[in-house]
């Protein structure tokens, strides 16, 4: 039951980091190739998005492996 | 130098101030074992945030320069964590296991409150 609990949460956690991460690198992606003079502002942008996506699915995965 | 690279030296540069503090924590207090276990969490943090930064470069140079790209190395940082929390549960005497949690997380408290401080600053500087 505990690889089960830790297979969901991981998957949950990877899950909602894809679709957040998706989000996130096609509008940036989308918004240099319309202005590629405004890279570092997207950068900086899309570098603390992805950093807070992230926040929670390495915590999911921390919690899987204790669980595990 | 671009916002973005000093936004990156000054992560770095607190990244490095919390590493020194807490190798002085495991040095010189009687709690070892939850400051090697930050010790840890952090570096294995400050991997991660070095390898976010390096990757948005390589990403956004490639989008601007129409070439094709790897994506942003979101496994390697999952599995970088993992290697962390293995490590601190194989050798459960010598680490904290919530330490290298809390260490885990010291690289995004990072960047949101270097975030909020140069926005606070920005934003007093415009109105000024």
């Amino acid at each position: 039951m505990g690889a089960l609990a830790a297979a969901i949460a991981v998957g949950l956690g990877a899950l909602g980091a894809g679709v957040g991460n998706g989000l996130i690198v096609s509008r940036t992606v989308e918004g240099i190739a319309r202005q590629p003079e405004l890279k570092g502002q997207l950068q900086t942008t899309m570098f603390i998005g992805v950093g807070l996506v992230e926040a929670m699915p390495i915590i999911a995965v921390v919690i899987a492996l204790m669980v595990m | 130098m671009s916002q973005f690279e000093k936004m990156t030296a000054r992560q770095r540069k607190w990244m490095f101030y919390l590493l020194a503090i807490f190798v002085l924590g495991a040095g010189f207090t009687p709690y070892p074992r939850i400051f090697l276990g930050l010790l840890l969490g952090s570096i294995v943090s400050f991997y991660n945030l070095y390898l976010l930064q390096k990757k948005i470069v390589d990403f956004t140079d490639a989008a601007a320069n129409k070439t094709p790209t790897r994506g942003i190395g979101t496994v390697s940082r999952f599995a970088a964590a993992a290697l962390a929390i293995i490590i601190a549960l194989r050798m459960e005497e010598n680490f904290h296991i919530i330490a290298v949690l809390i260490g885990l997380m010291t690289s995004y408290l990072v960047i949101m409150i270097d975030f909020a401080l140069y926005n606070i600053k920005h934003s007093s500087k415009k109105e000024g």
